[in-house]
Parts: structure tokens; sequence; C-alpha cells
């Protein structure tokens, strides 16, 4: 079954001019992108891929060069999305002569909530992101991970559809991190969608369901995490109990079937093997699309 | 001494008419119909299409779109047909919405009274004016936008694009939340806060510690020094403040990236930049109200002063042989005495000085008895010190030396030419004819205020005043019919002077007669002034005689006057923000800057852009000055001459298109002004600047919603 899509991209290219209208940056080129609801998708790439230049023509912060960019189906220009995203900048820019609840209260008024439900809202989120001690301080005494709490719990203040997230897990403590991939798993629970993009690749391998890699604002991937993980032509055989006898057994059985034993142990093939395979690929054989699998759900 | 306002209408007169009817309100009867259809009908849509769900519905906003490019395509066939069909001459298509009729109508739009706002005929009022300039620059925009587009992607589909645009625009203004301005201002008004706005009371408090000692209690007039220097510290504090205030503040947004979670929240670019301006305001409200009551007090107790009167100093005056009353001076306090006359009867009195007088809370009688001897007795606070007059103004017309109407006095020559001059001991008069006079508005006789400007062509007797004489006439007397003198009186250089032709009037034969029954038909009544020494001259403007009906409160005046500094202070703000959209933080201060200097020196850019100042324009003057050339001789005839001159056409459209755009600031200051003069500002000022300000206000607002909302914030 097919669920609604939420974000869609087509063709969507950006092009960083500076002030006489020169070109300076290809950042992004030619990206295609479809989330439907419910999915945890995780953009990917080295340092100045372009991951947050996509999230930023998502939000209308940035305007396409050409192509376009459709959120709820809605150009991502139109602020009335906006009512039902949540974003979490790559850091939080929040005013730092607000205090915590003041940083809530104000952003909720922006969506136009009623007191009495803002009010609630504000104090289970403080509650949710465990800053409940520190509620009354001005954001400027926090430390870093503080103020990411407060970020996300700003971006949860109006209860959103779609989550986007710049680097959710930056700052945040191992306990910190945790908690975020619960959260994030657990909004996916709910029926929410969540774009996130992060360098943390054991984060990403743990929480996406599918996840696209960008290298030098080209995407070089894109497809569910599991299958692009399985290495097609290598089997795996997982067994316990096995004597050293019955081990040479097999091996010479799979032998005997020109089969060729690479390893015997535990498989390591990673998010980051996968990930350091196609940058150093894409590095070889510039614009070319790596795999070309393209899974669709 | 000018006063900008020289007529006073009643807004409701001219509304309603004598009879509530029969004014301008009710007189096309068809037409106020059917305004009040029209605004119900916008109202209706209003409320309509605010309610319409928080999305942007594509529907509404291709509809106001493509109802706008509809509405802008028939009224331009419109006027085409009606210029063809009407007039039918080919040649007069001539447009008449030139340039420099919009010019003209921005410039009219400071008319005195109300009748500037809708004119006589309904094309002619500024606010006909001013909606033509705006739907023109809109009209203007959207078709540049829909070139833009159409270059791109085709006519048809730019004009949907465009279409949209201007929906999407009325919505974002149609659709704003006061909640989310709220909360916006709300930030603004902190932000001020942590900016230390309260470092500008603290340098106000400081700058009137530290006035004590330039200012000069004992000077001519000090009330005016006094008001004045309040009134001028606190607008440049305010404004300068503002100034900063309002345009480093989005860029700081955009710089700290702060911005971005704002604009990713459901808030409309309109709603940031209402959010803005409201915050500010707030902040300018509260900082005025505060530094108005400081400067309140701070004037009170600066003019406040008592005089003392020593009962053992006070002559006695005889008349023949027999003790009359008595006469004296007070102690000196601020540089200054008052004369004190008590006549026999017990009435006393302390004569004005330096535009104030003092009471005595005893009995005068006590000062003409015995038991004063030796006492010492302290007058009260001064009085009349701070007012605000309502004047009435006249008409003014001159006779000459043989009595004959002229339109102009003399000119002495080395005065400015504002004032005309009438020449001393001669039939030479200036004669002012006034209106709506009437015994219920002036039940004790007329209350004249005079400022004569004196030119001697001897030094007379130096210690006194030249003498001149007020005279009364009825307007409706036959030609040969003389003025009867009423009242003689010492004048007083710089000063106001205040007489009153009291109700009784002796005429020459000795008759007793009353003042509105003999010199007064249909409320007018026309003032003479004559200066009775010989060769010397009075010098007279239409400003200079009017009649004080009554004084208005002082304090509420004072209050008027800093709310002249508050719309001062509201364009100031919304000009920062407009630039702050689209500028970096010190760009935009300096462009605002520019701005006011530019609103401040309106007149002088119109006159070197119409070329009524010498020199020429920019190019010219360069070369004049290089060359070493004077500014009033002619350009040598030549090449150079050619080039130079041809450069400077583009120059002076440009300073001319610059000069009609920004508001004319140096009028603001007829608040201050009255209120330091001591004149009450007219109600009608107050709404004609109300009016002119929220002119400029709110297309700005629309500009700098527009420049927000095609600006890529996370550039
Ligand atoms: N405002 C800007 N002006 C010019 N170039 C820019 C601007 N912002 C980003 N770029 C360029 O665009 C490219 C993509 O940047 P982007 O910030 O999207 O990368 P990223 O994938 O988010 O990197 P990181 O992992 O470091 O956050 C980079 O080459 C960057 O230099
Ligand atoms: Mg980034």
């Amino acid at each position: 079954m097919q669920s609604e899509i939420i974000i869609e991209t087509r063709n969507l290219t950006k092009v960083y001019r500076d002030f006489w209208g020169r070109q300076k940056v290809r950042a992004l080129k030619a990206l295609d992108l479809e989330i439907r609801r419910g999915e945890i998708f995780g953009l990917l790439g080295p340092n100045g891929s372009g991951k947050t230049t996509t999230i930023k023509l998502l939000l209308g912060l940035l305007f396409p060069t050409t192509g376009q960019a459709l959120v709820f189906d809605r150009d991502a220009r139109e602020v009335t999305k906006n009512e039902r995203i949540g974003y979490l900048p790559e850091e939080s820019y929040l005013y730092r002569f607000l205090n915590a609840e003041e940083t809530l209260d104000f952003y909720g008024r922006l969506f136009n909530m009623p007191r009495a439900v803002r009010r609630q809202r504000v104090a289970d989120l403080i509650e949710m992101v465990g800053l409940d001690w520190a509620k009354r301080r001005q954001l400027k005494e926090y430390s870093k991970g503080m103020t990411r709490r407060i970020g996300l719990a700003q971006a949860l203040i109006n209860d959103p559809e779609l989550i986007v997230l710049d680097e959710p897990t930056t700052g945040l403590d191992p306990i910190g991190t945790r908690e975020m991939k619960d959260l994030i798993i657990k909004l996916r629970d709910e029926g929410k969608t969540v774009l996130l993009c992060s360098h943390l690749l054991a984060d990403v391998q743990d929480v996406c369901d599918r996840i696209a890699i960008l290298y030098q604002g080209e995407m070089k991937e894109m497809g569910r995490v599991d299958s692009l993980l399985k290495v097609q032509d290598v089997t795996e055989i997982r067994v316990t109990g096995l004597s050293a006898i019955a081990q040479e057994e097999v091996k010479r059985a799979i032998e005997h079937n020109n089969g060729h034993v690479l390893n015997i142990g535990n498989p390591t093939t990673t998010l980051e093997d996968l990930f350091l395979k196609i940058i150093r690929e894409s590095e070889e054989h510039p614009g070319r699309r790596v795999r070309g699998v393209v899974e669709k759900t | 001494m000018v006063i900008d306002i020289t007529d006073v209408t009643p807004l409701f007169i001219w509304l309603l008419g004598p009879e509530w009817t029969e004014g301008r309100l009710f007189h096309p009867l068809p037409l106020t119909v059917f305004l009040l259809l029209l605004i119900a009908g916008l109202s209706w849509l209003v409320v309509r299409l605010r309610k319409g769900h928080g999305s942007t519905d594509r529907g509404a906003a291709r509809a106001i779109g493509g109802g706008s490019a509809a509405a802008i395509v028939l009224i331009a066939l419109g006027i085409i047909a009606w210029k063809l069909l009407l007039l039918g001459k080919a040649e007069e298509i001539a447009w008449t919405l030139t340039l420099a009729d919009f010019a003209e109508g921005l410039r009219n739009s400071c008319f005195k009274g109300l009748q500037w706002l809708l004119g006589g005929g309904w094309h002619q009022g500024a606010l006909y004016w001013w909606f033509l300039v705006i739907i023109s620059a809109a009209a203007a925009v959207f078709v540049l936008g829909w070139l833009a587009v159409a270059l791109r992607r085709g006519p048809i589909k730019a004009l949907e694009t465009s279409g949209r645009a201007i929906g999407d625009c009325a919505l974002d203004i149609i659709r704003i939340s006061p909640r989310r301005v709220g909360a916006l201002a709300w930030l603004g008004i902190k932000e001020s806060i942590r900016r230390r706005v309260v470092v500008v009371f603290a340098v106000f408090i400081l700058i009137l510690l530290f006035a004590g000692w330039f200012l000069d209690p004992g000077s001519i007039d000090p009330a005016r020094l006094y008001l004045n220097f309040v009134l001028t510290t606190t607008g440049y504090l305010v404004i300068l403040l503002l100034l900063f205030l309002s345009s480093l503040s989005l860029p700081a947004d955009i710089k700290s990236r702060t911005l971005h979670t704002i604009v990713t929240k459901p808030v409309r670019s309109s709603e940031v930049v209402l959010g803005r301006i409201a915050g500010f305001t707030a902040v300018a409200t509260c900082l005025l109200l505060i530094m108005g009551v400081i400067s309140y007090f701070f004037v009170e107790r600066g003019l406040a002063h008592t005089h003392v009167i020593d009962a053992d100093s006070l002559k006695t005056v005889e008349y023949a042989g027999r003790p009359t009353g008595r006469q004296g001076v007070t102690t000196r306090v601020h540089e200054h005495r008052h004369k004190v006359v008590v006549d026999p009867s017990g009435n006393g009195r302390v004569e004005t000085e330096q535009g104030h007088w003092h009471e005595l809370d005893e009995d005068w009688k006590e000062l003409l008895s015995k038991e004063s001897a030796g006492k010492k007795y302290q007058l009260g606070q001064p009085e009349g010190m701070l007012l605000a007059r309502v004047p009435v103004y006249g008409k003014l017309a001159f006779r000459n030396r043989e009595g004959e109407s002229t339109d102009k006095g003399i000119n002495v020559g080395d005065e400015w030419t504002y004032r005309s001059y009438i020449e001393g001991g001669s039939l030479a008069a200036a004669v002012w004819t006034f209106q709506g006079i009437t015994e219920e508005r002036f039940p004790d006789g007329l209350p004249v205020d005079m400022i004569l400007g004196i030119f001697r062509t001897h030094k007379g007797n130096i210690e006194k005043g030249v003498t001149g004489s007020l005279l009364l006439r009825n307007p409706r007397d036959g030609p040969d019919v003389k003025p009867t003198e009423v009242e003689i009186f010492e004048s007083k250089e710089f000063q106001i002077d205040n007489r009153l032709i009291p109700r009784e009037v002796r005429t020459p034969d000795g008759k007793k007669v009353d003042l509105f029954k003999e010199f007064v038909s249909d409320g007018e009544v026309e003032i003479w002034l004559r200066c009775v020494d010989m060769a010397q001259y009075f010098g007279v403007a239409q400003a200079d005689m009017y009649l004080r009906a009554h004084n208005a409160s002082f304090a509420w005046n004072f209050a008027k006057g800093y709310f002249g500094i508050w719309l001062l202070g509201l364009l100031v703000i919304t000009l920062g923000v407009l630039f702050s959209t689209f500028l970096s933080g010190p760009v935009a201060v300096l462009a605002t800057f520019g701005a006011l200097l530019g609103g401040l020196f309106h007149d002088f850019m119109f006159r070197l852009a119409t070329h009524q100042t010498y020199g020429g324009g920019p190019f010219e003057s360069i070369v004049r000055i290089l060359t070493q050339q004077n500014v009033t001789s002619e350009m040598e005839p030549g090449l150079r001459t050619t080039v130079v001159q041809t450069l400077d056409q583009p120059a002076a459209f440009g300073l001319w298109l610059l000069a009609a755009v920004l508001p004319d600031l140096s009028r603001f200051n007829v608040f201050s002004k009255c209120v330091a003069y001591g004149f009450n500002i007219p109600g009608d000022t107050i709404l004609t600047y109300t009016c002119r300000t929220f002119a400029f206000v709110l297309p700005l607002f629309v500009a700098a919603y527009l420049c927000l909302k095609n600006r890529e914030v996370a550039r």
C-alpha cells in the first residue's frame, strides 16, 4: 500500500550566487526525492554536500534556482504549510535573552495557539526534554546540549506531522542521543514523517527507514537501509555450536560447489562501509550514479 | 515667529453643516449611500477572507489576482475610452496621469484645514491623489513583475503567476493574525530592553541635569526657551534611538539566524514587518510618555520662582496733595523685577514681565494701611507663562500714508520681506478683518495679541517703545467712514503684546457704545493698527495679530506636542524596518538616516531638482568649483556646457523623484513650535499630520512586506 507523498522535489537545483550575480557554488544538482507519510528518511553526505541546502529549500528559507520543491503538495514558499511542520535547525537559532518557558510560549503564539493550550503544551515539552530544572534561566546560560534540547522542544510545539531535523544528535550526550533516537522512532510510530540529516552513520542506520546519499550536490544513492546494506553476492550463514571439524566440512562442501569462503566469523558490513565505498567511487568516477539501485518501498 | 496654521476649519461643521444634514456628508445623498454600501461590501469581503482556513487557498488568491489584473485592464480601457469618446480628440490622449501630477498631489497633501483631504471636487483632494499614486505604483510593480516572468515563461503563464502574487499579497495582509503580531511585537519590546533602551533615559536625565547651566531662566522668553529645549532634546534622542532600533533589528535576526526559526513557523512576512513596527512603536510610546512627564515637571520647576514685595520700598503716589495709592517694584529674581501698583481702592496688581505675572495671596488693601510697615510680602508662582492660546486669525490689508488701500506696506529694505511696514505719524495702517466674532465667544471684549516688528529711523526715546494705536471700524461702513480709536499703547519689540479692547467704546463725540452693536456686522470686524510716532515704522504680517478666543489646557497641548514627535517616530520606524528588510544593518542605518535628512531638506531638494537654485545640478556645480566660477554667472556656451547640462538632466530627475516620494519632515516641527510659542495645536493640524503620516506608513509597510517576502532569508 502506497501512503501519501509528503515531500516531493522535482529537478531541484540551487546555485549560490554572489552579490554581482556570478555563480559561486552549485550546491544542489537536479535532486528528485519522494518522501512518504510515516517514514524516517535520512540525508547523508560529507560536509558541504548540500544536505542543509536541501532542507532550507524545502522550508522556503531559500528559493530554488530551477526545479520545484513541494511539501504537503504545496509550494515550499507558502508559509501556511509550516503549520504542520516542526524544524530543528543545524544549530539552535533561538533568542538568547528569553528563558525556556518564554521561548516555547513565544513559538506557541506564532502558531496562534490559545493561551491555555500553550501553557499545557509548554509544560509537557519542557518535561519531555528534561529541562524542568532550568526552565526559568535565560538561554544564553544554557550549555550546547541544553540549547539543543530546547530547540527540539520548539520544533515539536505544534505537534507537527512532518519533522525536519538537521543533525539532531550533535551536542547531545550518549543518553540524550539514545533518547533522541527513541523519540524519532516513537514519532514515526505515531504516524509522523521525519526527515533528518546526519553524519553519525550509526545513528542513521539505527533509525532510518530510507536514506539518500549526497555528494557534491548530487544524489549518489537512495533506498531502504536494509536492502542497501544487503551485500547481494555474499551469503551469510550464521550457526552456533559448530565444531572445528564440522566447520572444515562445511567449508569443503562450499568449495565443492564452486563457492569461495571469504571468512568465517561475524559479518561487519555496516553503513559506514557503504558510505565510504560510495564516496570513494564517486571521487573516482564523478557524475555517475553509483549503483543505480533505487528501491521502491 | 511664523505659525503654520492660519485657519481653523471645524471638522464637524464641514461634515454635517450648521444643521446636521447640510454638510458635505449628506450633500450628494446617493453618493453617501453608495459609499456606505461599498464600505459594507468591503468589510464583508474582508471578514469572509479572514475566516478562510489558516492555509492560503489558491482559489481565493487566484480570484483576487485575476480580479486585480482585470481591474487594471478595465481602468486603463476606461480611461482610454473616456478620453476618446468624451473628448473626441485623438491628440487629447496625452495622459493626465503624468508624474508631475503625482508630485503635485503629494506636495498638495499638506494643505491646511481639512479641505486638502477631499478637495472641492472629488478629484482634487489629497486622498484621491494618494490613491492614484498608490494604484499607479502597484500597477507599475505588477507590470514589471509580469514582464520579468513573461520573458522566461511566456505571457499567459506570467499573468497567472503575477495575478496569484497579488492575491497572495492581499491575503497575507488581510489574514494578519493579531496574536502572532502581538507575539512578534512583544519580542521587539524585549529586544529593545535588551539593547538597553534604558540608557537613553539615563542620557536624558543627565542632559536635563546639566541643562541648568545653559538654560537661562532670566532670558526674554524663558518658557519658549525651556519648552523648545525639552521638545528638541526628546525629539532627537527618541528619533535617533528609534532609527537604530528599527534598522538594526531585522539584520541582526538574519545574521544570528534567529529569523530562520521564526519564518519556518506559519508566520507571514507581513506579520514579521508589522510586529517589528508595532513593537518599536510601543517602545516609542512608553519612552515619550515617561519623557513627557519628566520634561513637564522639569519645565515647571525650571521656571518656578517668586518675588518679594518689600512694603517699605513702595512709594506713595500723591494726587493733588492726597495719597492715592502706592507704586514700586518687586525684588529681582531670574534677572527681572515686576512693577507693582496698588490703586486707592485697594486693587493691586503685579505687571507682566517676561510673559508672566504673579498673584499675591494676601489682601492688597493691607499694603495701603499702616500695618504693612516693615513687612515683606511673598508673591505666588508665575502665572500666564505656560499657555496654549487659541488664536483667531484675520485677513491683512494695508493703507498707504494717504489712507488709500494697497496690498502691501513699505519694504524697509534691510529686513526679511516677510513683514510689511507702515509709517508712523501718517494715515498708513495695517487692517485686519476678522470673521466669526460673536458676543458669546468674546463676552469681555476683544483680547488682541500682537507681535510687532519695529524699525526706527531715529533713536527717539530709546527707553520707551514706539507708540501705536488700535482702531475699530465696521466692515459694512462706507469707504469714507473713519475708524474709531480705541487704544493707545507703547509697543514691546519681539514680545507678544496683549491688549484688551473693552466692550464699551467711547466714540470721538463722547458717546459710549457697545463694540458688538457698533462695529461688528455678520461676525466681521476690522481692526486697524497705526503707528503714532513720526518717522518710526511698524512691521506686520498676517499672523502678527490675532484675537485670543480662550486658552486651552497647556498640559494637553504639551501632550499634543509629544504626539507630533510620536508621529515622526512612527515614520522613522517604518523607514528603518523597510530598509532593514533588504539591506544589512549599518547600510540600513545609513539609508534611514539619508531618508530622514532628505525629508528635512525636502524643499531644498525640490528647488534643486526644478532648477530654482543657482549653480545648476551636480555636474555643473563641479565644473563651476573646478573653474572657480561664481554660481550666478551664466556658463559659457559650448560643448562642455552642453555635456555637463545634459548629464545633469537625469540627476535632476532622480532628485525630483526622490523629493516627490520622501515625506516633508521639516513640517513636523509645527508641533514643537506651537507648544514653545504658546499656541494651541488645532485639531485639524493633528488630523492632517496623522493622515500624512499614515499616508506614508501604509505603503512603506506594504513595500517592506514585499521586500521581506521576496528575500531569501537564509542567504
Ligand atoms: N550562503 C551560502 N553562500 C554560498 N555558498 C553556500 C552558502 N551556504 C552553503 N553554501 C555552499 O553550498 C554547499 C552545500 O552546503 P550545505 O550547507 O548544504 O552542506 P551540508 O551538506 O549541510 O554540510 P555540513 O555537513 O557541513 O552541514 C557548500 O559547498 C557550501 O559552501
Ligand atoms: Mg549542514
